[in-house]
C-alpha cells in the first residue's frame, strides 16, 4: 500500500500534535506535583506524602486531583454571561498549546529514509507567531473575568489584560535583539545557530528582561496581581469550579512550560548542548525544568509587588532598557560589520 | 538611506519635526519657565521651515519612489502653511494661557498640524495622500478639544472624529478601488491606466472612487453636504483653532483635491466637474443663507467660510491650463485661498482679541464696538469688506480671478449665481459691522489689544489691502506656482 | 485543497462579520470581530503572506481588539435593544449599504480589477524570506510612510495623554 505524499504529510503532523498535548498535559500534572514539593521544601515542610506514595513521593497524587477536580460540581453563578463563561476556558488552553506548533524539539534524524522533523512546522515567522498566540491568550481571561459577572474576576481581568499588554512588549523587545543577531524569525534557523555559542553569551541583557516579562506574561509571583488572593479572592478564576477551573490552571502551567522553552530555544540554545555536546532533546527538557524550578523558587520567596509598582516597572525600567538593548545591538552589529 | 538631495527639499518637514519634538522635550524638562520661550521657538520653527521651503523652488522633483513630489505647487502651499503657523501661534498665545495647563503641548501639536499640512501639499499617491490627511485629522481632532474642561470644546471634537472617521474610511474605499483597478499607487501609473482602459465598468468604478475622494476631501473643505460638522466644531474649538481649522486643512485639502483631480483623475474630467458644479452651487447657497441666521460670531464665520469654500471650487470647476489666458482657474483657486488666509485669520483674529478681553463672541456683544475698540471694529470692516469680495480688498481680487475663469470656460449660471451668493454675503457680514458701530452697547470699557495679536492684525491687514492695490506679485507667485509634476501646462 | 483552505477562512469570516454588524451585545460583536481578523490571518497565509497574517493577528486581535473589549466592559454599555433614536436613518443607512454592495457585485462580476502579479512573486516570496521582504521595501521605497506613522503614533499619543491624564 502506498500513501499519498500529502496524506503521509498530515498522518505525521497528526501523530507529532497528539505526543506534544499529551506530554505537555502529562507535564502539567507532574509539574503542579512538583511545585509542591519545591515549595514544601523551601517553607520546611514534607508535602504530598500519601497517594500512592512510594520513597517519599507521592507519585499518584495528580491523578487523584485531576479525578477530584472532574467529580466536583461544575458551578454556574446566576448572573454569568453563559457564552463567554464557558468558552473562556478553553480559549486559554487553546493558545497555550497552539504555541507549541513552532517549537523544535530535537534534531532531524531519519528512519528508513524517511526524514522526520521534531517540530510541527517551521514556518519563516515562528518568533511572530509565538508572540501573536500569546496576545491571544489575554483573551480567555478577559472574558472569564467579564463572564464571572462578579467584579473580584472583572478586576482581576482588568489587571491581568493591562499587565499582560504592558509586559508583551517588553518580551517582545528582548527578543529582537536575538532577531538582529541570528537574521532569521524561524525558530528551527535560531537554534541551528546555537550549535556552539548560546545567544545568551551575546544578549545577557535581553535574556534577564526576558524571563522577567515572561514571569509577569504568566501571571506568576512576583507578577501574580490578577490572581493576587488577599485582595481579589482568585482573580479572574473566582467563580470558577470543576473542569473550568482544571482548564485554567492547565493553560497556566503550559504557558510556564512554553515560555520557559522559548527562553531555551532564544537564548540557551534550545535541544543543543553546551559547546556543542550531544545534542537532543533531553537538553531542552533540563533547561525547561531549570526555568520553572526558578520560577517556583521566586514563587516561595518573593513577595508581590503592588500594582502600580508593577505597572510603573514594565513601562519606566523594563521598556527602556529593552529598548537600549537593541540600539546597543545595532551599533555593535555595524560596528564589527555583521 | 535618502540621498542628500531629498534629505535638501524636505528640509522644512525635517524642520518642523525637530521643532516638535524640541518644544515637547523642552517643555518637560523646564515646565514653567519655559511657557513664552516656548511660543518664540514655535513661531521660529514655522520661520525656517518657511526659508528652506523657498530653497526647493523650481527643483520639481519626485521623491521617495515617486510618493513625494516637491513642486512650485506644493512649495506654494508649505508657504501658506508656514505663514498661518505663525500667525495663528502669535494670536494663541494670550489665548490659552489662562485656559490651558498644556501649552507645551498645544504648541507641539500644532506644529506636527503644520507639518501634516505640508506633507499633505506633496503628496502624490494614495498611500502618501491618505497618512497625510489621517496625521492632519488625528492633530485637528486633538486640538480642538484640546480645551477639555470645557464642554464645548469636547462636544466640538467628538463630533469633528465622527464625521472625519466616516468620511475618512469612505475616502479609503475609494483610494482602494483606484488601487485595485490601477495596481499602483502613484497618479502617473493610474492616469496611465484610465488612459489604457476605457470601458465602461472601468469608468464606473473609477467614477464611484473619484466620488468617495471627493467625500473624504470634502469633509477637510466643509463642502455641503460634509460640512454639518463645521459650525458646531468652529464655535466649540479654541478660537485660534478654529482660526487655523478655517484656513490651514482647507487649503490644503483644495491642494490635494486639485492634485488627485489634474493629475491622477484627468481622463474623467468631464464627469467630475458635473459633480464639482453641483456641489459648489450647494456650498455656497447653503453657507450664505443659514450664515444669515447666526447670532454666535464664530458659527456666523463658520457658515461663511463654508461659503467660501463654494467660490473656490469655481475656480476648481474653471481648470483650464490651455492657452495662456490670465484666467487658468487654477491661478484663481491659489490667489483666493492667498487671499482667504490672511482674510479669515484677521477676521478671526479680531474675534481672538476681543474674546480675550471680554470672553463675549455673540453678535450682540459686539454693540458699541468701535469705542471700545476702534481699531479693532476699522480692521473688521476691512476683513469683512475682503470677505464679501468688495474692492479695495484681497478678496475682491480673489473672486475677479475666480469668476473670470468661470465666465472664460463658459460658466455663465455658476459665475451668476457666484455674484448674487457675495452679494446675499454682504447682509451678513455687515451686521456684525452695524452692531459694532451703530448701536449702542452696555460695557464701555476700552479693550486692551496685546503687541503679538497687534503685529499679526496688522500684517494680515496690510496684507489684504496692498494685494487689492498692487496684485501683480501675488499674480505672479500664483502663475510660477502652477508648475505641478505630473502636468503638461 | 487550499480551494477547500481559502472557503472555510472565507466563510468563518463573513459570518463572524454578519455577527459584528448584527449582536446586540458589544462584547459578543468585539468577539466576532476578533474571530474575522483570525480568518483574515489564515486567508493572508494563502496568499503567501505569513508576516501580515501573524502581525493581523497580533495587532489587532491581540493588541487593538483586546483594548476594545477592555473599554466596553469598563464601561459595561446596556445590551442595545434595538430602539434607539435612528429612526429615519435607518433606510437611509441600509440605502447607501446596497448601493456599495451593488457596486462591489459590479466590480466583481465585471472583472474590472485586473489580477496582475507584481514582481513579488509566491516563488521570490519564498526564496527571500517574506519578513525580509517586507523590511526591505518598508525601509527603502516605503521610508517616508513608515516614519511619518511612527511621528504620528507618538504625537498621537501625547495628545491622547493630555487629553485624557488626571488633573
Amino acid at each position: 500500500m502506498t500513501l499519498e505524499p500529502w496524506l503521509i504529510t498530515v498522518i505525521e503532523a497528526l501523530i507529532k500534535v497528539l505526543v506534544v498535548i499529551v506530554v505537555l498535559l502529562t507535564g502539567f500534572a507532574y509539574l503542579t506535583l512538583v511545585e509542591r514539593y519545591v515549595v514544601a521544601k523551601i517553607q520546611s515542610r514534607v508535602g504530598p506524602n500519601r497517594v500512592g506514595a512510594a520513597g517519599g513521593i507521592a507519585w499518584l497524587q495528580p491523578i487523584a486531583d485531576a479525578v477530584k477536580m472532574i467529580m466536583k460540581e461544575d458551578f454556574w453563578p446566576a448572573q454569568a454571561d453563559k457564552v463567554t463563561y464557558t468558552l473562556a476556558p478553553g480559549i486559554a488552553v487553546a493558545t497555550a498549546l497552539l504555541a507549541w506548533a513552532v517549537i523544535p524539539l530535537n534534531p532531524a534524524i531519519t528512519v528508513f529514509g524517511y526524514t522526520i522533523n521534531f517540530y510541527i512546522a517551521d514556518v519563516n515567522v515562528a518568533l511572530l507567531f509565538l508572540l501573536a498566540v500569546g496576545s491571544l491568550g489575554i483573551y480567555g481571561i478577559v472574558l472569564g473575568g467579564w463572564g464571572s459577572n462578579n467584579k473580584y474576576s472583572m478586576l482581576g481581568a482588568l489587571r491581568s489584560t493591562a499587565q499582560m499588554i504592558s509586559y508583551e512588549i517588553s518580551l517582545g523587545l528582548a527578543l529582537v535583539g536575538v532577531l538582529m543577531i541570528s537574521g532569521s524569525l524561524s525558530l528551527v534557523k535560531i537554534v541551528e545557530q546555537q550549535s556552539f555559542w548560546w545567544f545568551v553569551f551575546f544578549q545577557p541583557v535581553g535574556f534577564v528582561i526576558y524571563f522577567i516579562a515572561a514571569v509577569a506574561e504568566v501571571n506568576r509571583l512576583p507578577f501574580d496581581l490578577p490572581e493576587a488572593e488577599t485582595e481579589l479572592v482568585a482573580g479572574y478564576q473566582t467563580e470558577y469550579s470543576s473542569l473550568k477551573f482544571a482548564l485554567f490552571y492547565m493553560a497556566e502551567y503550559i504557558n510556564m512550560i512554553t515560555v520557559s522553552a522559548i527562553a531555551s530555544t532564544m537564548f540557551l540554545g534550545g535541544y543543543q548542548g553546551p559547546f556543542g555536546i550531544l545534542p537532543g532533546a533531553h537538553w531542552l527538557i533540563l533547561k525547561i525544568l531549570f526555568f520553572i524550578f526558578v520560577m517556583m523558587w521566586m514563587r516561595g520567596t518573593l513577595p508581590r509587588f503592588r500594582y502600580d509598582q508593577l505597572m510603573r516597572f514594565g513601562w519606566k525600567v523594563l521598556l527602556p532598557l529593552a529598548l537600549a538593548n537593541i540600539f546597543v545591538t545595532a551599533v555593535v552589529l555595524v560596528l564589527i560589520g555583521k | 538611506m535618502p540621498d542628500a538631495t531629498t534629505l535638501y527639499l524636505i528640509l522644512p518637514e525635517i524642520t518642523l519635526a525637530v521643532f516638535g519634538m524640541v518644544i515637547l522635550a523642552v517643555d518637560l524638562i523646564w515646565r514653567e519657565r519655559s511657557r513664552a520661550a516656548l511660543a518664540w521657538l514655535t513661531v521660529l520653527g514655522f520661520v525656517i521651515a518657511l526659508a528652506t521651503a523657498l530653497l526647493g523652488w523650481g527643483w520639481n522633483m519626485a521623491l521617495f519612489a515617486q510618493m513625494y513630489v516637491v513642486d512650485t505647487f506644493a512649495i506654494f502651499f508649505k508657504l501658506l502653511a508656514a505663514i498661518a503657523g505663525i500667525l495663528v501661534t502669535l494670536v494663541s498665545l494670550d489665548y490659552l494661557r489662562d485656559r490651558t495647563p498644556y501649552r507645551g503641548e498645544f504648541l507641539a501639536l500644532f506644529t506636527f498640524a503644520v507639518l501634516a499640512m505640508m506633507m499633505m501639499a506633496s503628496s502624490a499617491s494614495l498611500l502618501m495622500i491618505y497618512l497625510s490627511i489621517e496625521f492632519l485629522s488625528y492633530m485637528s481632532y486633538l486640538l480642538t478639544g484640546f480645551l477639555r474642561e470645557d464642554k464645548k470644546s469636547n462636544e466640538a471634537a467628538i463630533k469633528y472624529f465622527l464625521y472625519g472617521a466616516i468620511t475618512s474610511a469612505l475616502m479609503l474605499y475609494g483610494l482602494s478601488l483606484l488601487y485595485g483597478i490601477s495596481g499602483s499607487l502613484n497618479f502617473a501609473d493610474i492616469t496611465a491606466t484610465f488612459a489604457a482602459r476605457n470601458d465602461v465598468p472601468t469608468r464606473i468604478v473609477a467614477l464611484v472612487s473619484t466620488a468617495l475622494v471627493i467625500a473624504g476631501l470634502g469633509f477637510k473643505i466643509s463642502l455641503v453636504p460634509f460640512h454639518q460638522w463645521a459650525p458646531d466644531t468652529y464655535e466649540g474649538a479654541p478660537t485660534p483653532v478654529t482660526a487655523f481649522l478655517s484656513v490651514g486643512p482647507k487649503a490644503v485639502g483644495f491642494a490635494v483635491l486639485l492634485r488627485v483631480l489634474l493629475t491622477a483623475l484627468p481622463a474623467f474630467k468631464n464627469e467630475w466637474i458635473a459633480l464639482l458644479t453641483v456641489i459648489s452651487v450647494l456650498t455656497m447657497t447653503l453657507g450664505n443663507l443659514v450664515a444669515l441666521r447666526q447670532k454666535n460670531v464664530k458659527r456666523l464665520l463658520a457658515y461663511s467660510s463654508i461659503a467660501q469654500a463654494g467660490y473656490i471650487l469655481i475656480g476648481l470647476v474653471s481648470v483650464n491650463l490651455n492657452g495662456a489666458s490670465p484666467f487658468s482657474g487654477l491661478n484663481g483657486v491659489l490667489i483666493y485661498l492667498f487671499a482667504y488666509l490672511f482674510t479669515n485669520l484677521g477676521a478671526f483674529t479680531c474675534v481672538i482679541a476681543i474674546e480675550n478681553a471680554t470672553g463675549a463672541v455673540e453678535i450682540d456683544d459686539y454693540k458699541g464696538l468701535v469705542k471700545r475698540a476702534p481699531f479693532i471694529a476699522a480692521l473688521f470692516v476691512i476683513f469683512f469688506l475682503s470677505l464679501a469680495g468688495i474692492p479695495p480688498t484681497a478678496g475682491f481680487i480673489g473672486k475677479f480671478f475666480v469668476f473670470g475663469a468661470a465666465l472664460r470656460e463658459g460658466f455663465l449660471v455658476l459665475a451668476a449665481i457666484g455674484v448674487i451668493n457675495s452679494v446675499i454675503s454682504v447682509f451678513y457680514y455687515f451686521s456684525v459691522v452695524r452692531a459694532a458701530f451703530f448701536e449702542a452697547g452696555k460695557d464701555t470699557a476700552p479693550i486692551r489689544l496685546a503687541p503679538p495679536i497687534t503685529f499679526s492684525l496688522v500684517v494680515s491687514a496690510a496684507l489684504v489691502l496692498v494685494m487689492a492695490v498692487y496684485p501683480e506679485p501675488f499674480f505672479n507667485l500664483a502663475a510660477w506656482s502652477m508648475g505641478m509634476f505630473g502636468v503638461a501646462k | 485543497m487550499e480551494i477547500i483552505v481559502f472557503y472555510l477562512f472565507a466563510a468563518i469570516a463573513v459570518i463572524a462579520a454578519l455577527g459584528v454588524v448584527g449582536l446586540r451585545n458589544p462584547v459578543y460583536a468585539a468577539l466576532c470581530l476578533a474571530v474575522v481578523f483570525v480568518s483574515f490571518a489564515g486567508l493572508y497565509v494563502l496568499l503567501s503572506a505569513p508576516f501580515i497574517a501573524v502581525a493581523q493577528v497580533m495587532i489587532y486581535a491581540g493588541a487593538i481588539l483586546i483594548l476594545f473589549v477592555f473599554v466596553i466592559m469598563l464601561l459595561s454599555p446596556p445590551v442595545d435593544q434595538g430602539e434607539g433614536a435612528l429612526k429615519w436613518q435607518k433606510p437611509l443607512a441600509l440605502g447607501f449599504v446596497g448601493a456599495l454592495a451593488v457596486q462591489l457585485v459590479l466590480v466583481l462580476a465585471l472583472a474590472v480589477l485586473p489580477s496582475a502579479r507584481g514582481s513579488l512573486t509566491p516563488e521570490v516570496i519564498a526564496q527571500r524570506g517574506d519578513v525580509q521582504v517586507v523590511g526591505a521595501a518598508l525601509f527603502s521605497d516605503y521610508l517616508l510612510p513608515f516614519e511619518m506613522t511612527s511621528l504620528l503614533l507618538l504625537v498621537a499619543i501625547v495628545g491622547v495623554i493630555v487629553l485624557a491624564k488626571k488633573r
